[in-house]
């Protein structure tokens, strides 16, 4: 059977609910407990969700390149689920970064794109994955479509360090703004615990919907039973 | 075994230079119908006209890397060629270098019309030269893999920019830097990191594309 | 930046709302897909 999660299958429930209550706890203190910035004021508040849907967006690409790099060694099918998986996951949380970006930008810089050379590049990296879960859908067979998303995973990772230097250097070039300042140390621990939060959220959401790839292939690789037999 | 392939291409390019026309008045239109949505405010599209330049050979180059599989897919012959003893790097790197060929030749056919519509004029030639050859590379490695894979699904129009275009944003922005630099002047000396940038980008992928060629078309 | 940015409040909300939902929204697609394969599975 490819779905092997069946080691520990309340895993991904047990850590949905932890997700949330150190999401909920870090959201709470983020907002009503800490202290508003000298600089930014409240607006600062938005980067404890902000930093920690970074990490884990960049952690669950991470991811998806390793199981692609690991299935086309060993050729084991779970790892094009997890990849499937880690692809769609690292999709919504890098659409979800744009979106607080934008909302940060706006108050700040006064506009609602400012060209920041990591934002920029996420964008730049949702396209791209989105276009590598828009091939998966087009390609019929598994095993093609395996091995090509795998392929194509590959590129546009090793693309990601380029397009973030390019982009800095691009932009550097006509913008005097920096980039915004880090969380000083006393504010550390609202952003930890919903970096915890995000993260075991996202670990939940990968388990579950590599449950449901490898479903879905388990389906497309049963053998169809042969002429003349009763099914 | 590169030779040959590179040779079979060659001249299967030759062959459909009709489609080359084609994709060379396209181009040219794209270039045109920039200008439309700009204005014809001569100094503000003499700003964008290396921008245009690249957009247009992007736009172009979905075309030509979708047609270079196409006499593979017509007679079903992709899996003929793998057949024989030639490797698939040598089928990967004849076809990319032949795309890359195609569309350098048809940058530089672009020069005049952006010349000409833009005002973009410049004596550096060779050095515009050198950047179209240095971005259109950047274009034509993952391009051509993309073109082998979308060749074989349905929907490959949509699919193969829609892969393709992420991708090669750093050697969008580096080929429309340097053209710029060439058409409006280089007072601070930038071109050298967008030229390193460009080959650095072409060096990366024209290895890796060719490494991973093999698994595209492997049975 | 010179000088404290005013109110911002509404940023802030909206910021946290939308990481809220879309996390929400998509935590529920997941968990239906996969009630879908289930009961598909438990069909065949």
């Amino acid at each position: 059977m490819y779905d092997d999660n069946h080691r520990f299958p309340r895993l991904p429930w047990i850590l949905l609910g932890l997700g949330i209550i150190f999401l909920a706890i870090g959201s709470y203190i983020g907002l009503f407990v800490a202290p508003p910035e000298a600089l930014m004021g409240q607006v600062q508040r938005i980067m404890y969700v902000h930093v920690p849907t970074a990490w884990n967006a960049l952690l669950a690409l991470t991811f998806a390149f390793v199981c692609a790099v690991i299935f086309l060694f060993k050729s084991d099918w779970k790892w094009d689920a997890r990849m499937e998986a880690a692809i769609e996951v690292g999709v919504v949380l890098g659409f979800l970064l744009c979106c607080q970006g934008s909302i940060w930008a706006k108050p700040t810089w006064g506009v609602w794109w400012d060209w920041d050379p990591r934002l920029t590049t996420t964008a730049v990296l949702v396209f791209a994955f989105l276009g590598i879960l828009a091939l998966r859908k087009f390609v019929e067979d598994p095993g093609r479509r395996a091995i090509w998303s795998a392929v194509a995973t590959i590129i546009a990772s090793v693309d990601v360090p380029i397009v973030y230097y390019s982009v800095r250097w691009w932009n550097s070039l006509h913008q005097l703004q920096s980039s915004p300042s880090t969380v000083s140390r006393q504010f550390w621990l609202p952003l930890r615990m919903n970096a915890f939060g995000i993260l075991f959220l996202m670990t939940a959401f990968i388990m579950l919907r590599a449950r449901v790839a490898s479903m879905r292939l388990a389906q497309e690789l049963v053998p169809p039973p042969a002429v003349g037999e009763r099914v | 075994m590169l030779t040959a392939a590179l040779r079979k291409e060659l001249l299967l390019q030759w062959r459909s230079r009709a489609q080359f026309m084609a994709v060379f008045v396209f181009g040219a239109a794209a270039l045109l119908l920039f200008s439309f949505a700009v204005g014809p405010v001569a100094e503000m599209l003499r700003q964008f006209s290396a921008g245009f330049l690249w957009l247009g050979l992007l736009l172009s180059s979905t075309l030509t890397l979708a047609e270079s599989f196409h006499a593979e897919m017509e007679n079903r012959a992709m899996e003929g060629l793998l057949l024989l003893p030639a490797n698939p790097r040598a089928l990967y790197y004849g076809k990319a270098i032949a795309n890359w060929l195609q569309l350098t030749l048809l940058g530089i056919a672009l020069i005049p019309v952006m010349v000409v519509l833009y005002d973009a004029g410049t004596t550096r030639i060779p050095m515009l030269i050198l950047v179209i050859a240095l971005g259109t590379a950047g274009l034509s490695a993952p391009g051509t893999l993309y073109a082998a894979m979308t060749a074989q699904v349905r929907s490959k129009q949509t699919l193969l920019p829609l892969l393709l275009f992420p991708l090669i944003v750093p050697a969008l922005l580096a080929s429309v830097k340097a053209t710029s630099l060439i058409i409006l002047g280089d007072p601070m000396n930038q071109m050298r990191s967008w030229i390193v940038l460009l080959a650095s980008f072409d060096a990366i992928y024209w290895s890796l594309c060719g490494l991973l060629f093999g698994n595209v078309v492997e049975e | 930046m010179n000088g404290m940015i005013p109110g911002g409040w509404g940023f802030v909300v909206a910021a946290y709302s939308v990481t809220a939902l879309v996390l929400i929204i998509y935590g529920a697609s997941v968990i239906a897909r996969l009630r879908n394969e289930i009961t598909r599975r438990n069909h065949d």
